[in-house]
């Protein structure tokens, strides 16, 4: 590393030096460094360029949520996209904004479980049926469950988000 | 609007359920209406003919999810109260048919009306009422209560210990969602209970307010009217006509707001505002959380 030093030095003052002998020199004109020639009569002013703008552009994100490529059938990830036609049920469940199937869990005071379907636009109440129906299959037990009229939700006491979120990706929705 | 709340399409009066999966439309026998609920030249306004002779003058630019269909207005004109309507428009369902959520809108304009809200008033503590530094008499002696200060709240001109403090602020905001879909149920309100009139643009023949006023009684339209358009520039003749009009204004499509349209009986937007609406509106469902605020530049934005 210090041999690199001192080369490098040893080539600055080399370098140097021949510069400072061709200024000195009777040939002058010969030798002469491009930083040193200026233009006849004009001075060199700024000069802007908004080419360079695009490295800054393509660094600005998107607002909306891109509409996710066709997959036939499930994507790598365990994504499974929507069904073209809507199912021929009395009710339907939206995506969400991120395309994912609006089922999440709670767990408030501790100890209490519960599923939320969001998103549900028909009759809500056939759906609570299909649910405790198809849970009643998958757990055997009667589950209790809420119904929101007004903001169109429904809850399920118990964790069963994996369950749920299967069956309605299985339904088309 | 509340009063007339519970006409559903401009038809009959009240066929509202307990709940809206009951099945019949029952009346619940002990309710009483009042007989002046829905006006009945209203019922009685001419309907142009329903079959396809009206050529369709707008499709909406967004998608339209597949299970629902979009809302079908009649397009109108403001040139003469008895001119037929030109064509059919299709409106967004996800903004003018989404379901009525009464507590968003109410939540939403008692926040329109509270936010803005600063109570000046203030009155003075003990310590700020002039006087009260010396005790007026001895502890001890004179027969009289003892008292420290004049001032105290107990006595007459004394300071008050519980009031009003000061400029107070009761500036509250409403998440951003609630409000967009506050807009949203307005709109679909007034859609749904035959308020909502599509123009094709404000262009009338007179600056004369009676005329505007003719038009409306002859239409139906109702007592109050809030006419929208987009962009700053407007037609001389209707900012002139509505300039001394109490019941019938002209806003902008960005001041669109629910206090406007619940005061507000009827509502007409033009073709431009309605995709202004349209496209502002459905935005905010398919958009990220903001990274940093919106007035900030996004690529999309």
């Amino acid at each position: 590393m210090a041999n690199y030093c001192t080369f490098r030095a040893i080539v600055l003052h080399g370098a140097l030096q021949l510069y400072r002998h061709s200024r000195t020199g009777p040939s002058v004109a010969a030798v002469r460094l491009v930083s040193n020639i200026v233009p006849e009569g004009k001075k060199a002013g700024i000069l802007e360029s908004t080419e360079e703008y695009k490295f800054v552009e393509r660094l600005i994100p998107p607002s909306r949520v891109h509409t996710p490529p066709k997959h036939a059938g499930p994507a790598p990830s365990g994504w499974i996209p929507p069904s073209d036609s809507p199912p021929s049920l009395p009710y339907m469940i939206r995506r969400s904004r991120m395309h994912n199937i609006p089922v999440y869990t709670d767990l408030t005071n501790g100890s209490r479980k519960l599923t939320l379907i969001r998103k549900v636009e028909g009759d809500i109440w056939a759906l609570e049926n299909d649910v405790k129906q198809f849970l009643k299959e998958v757990t055997g037990k009667e589950l209790p469950t809420q119904v929101n009229e007004v903001t169109m939700t429904l809850k399920v006491k118990g964790h069963y988000d994996m369950e749920l979120k299967e069956w309605l990706a299985k339904k088309g929705f | 609007m509340f009063r007339l709340s519970l006409t559903v399409c401009g038809r009959t009066a009240a066929k509202r359920l307990a709940s809206s999966f009951s099945g019949q439309s029952v009346l619940p026998p002990n309710l009483l209406l009042p007989p002046n609920l829905v006006d009945p030249a209203r019922l009685k306004r001419p309907r142009p003919p329903a079959d396809g002779s009206l050529p369709l003058l707008r499709k909406c630019d967004a998608d339209v999810p597949a299970h629902l269909s979009p809302v079908q207005m009649w397009v109108e004109t403001l040139e003469s109260p008895d001119s037929e309507p030109l064509g059919l428009a299709e409106l967004h369902p996800d903004v003018f048919a989404v379901p009525p959520r009464l507590d968003i809108l109410h939540s939403v304009e008692t926040w329109q009306r509270n936010f803005k809200r600063i109570s000046h008033a203030n009155t003075k503590v003990r310590a700020e009422v002039r006087g009260g530094g010396k005790k007026p008499w001895r502890q001890k002696g004179s027969g009289r209560a003892r008292h420290g200060s004049i001032r105290s709240p107990l006595w007459r001109g004394g300071g008050v210990s519980h009031g009003p403090r000061g400029p107070t602020s009761y500036y509250y905001m409403l998440p951003m969602k609630v409000r967009v879909q506050g807009l949203k149920v307005a709109l679909s309100s007034k859609t749904t209970q035959d308020y909502l009139h599509i123009v094709d643009s404000l262009n009338i023949p007179t600056p004369d307010s009676q005329f505007l006023l003719d038009l409306i009684r002859q239409r139906n339209w109702g007592e109050s009217v809030l006419i929208v358009d987009v962009g700053e520039a407007f037609p001389e003749n209707i900012l002139q006509a509505t300039a001394n009009l109490k019941t019938v204004n002209v806003i902008p499509a960005v001041g669109l707001n629910v206090h406007s349209m619940l005061k507000h009986e009827a509502v007409v937007l033009t073709l431009d505002s309605v995709r202004f609406l349209e496209d502002k509106l459905l935005w905010h469902d398919e958009r990220f959380t903001p990274l940093y605020p919106f007035k900030l530049p996004y690529c999309d934005l």
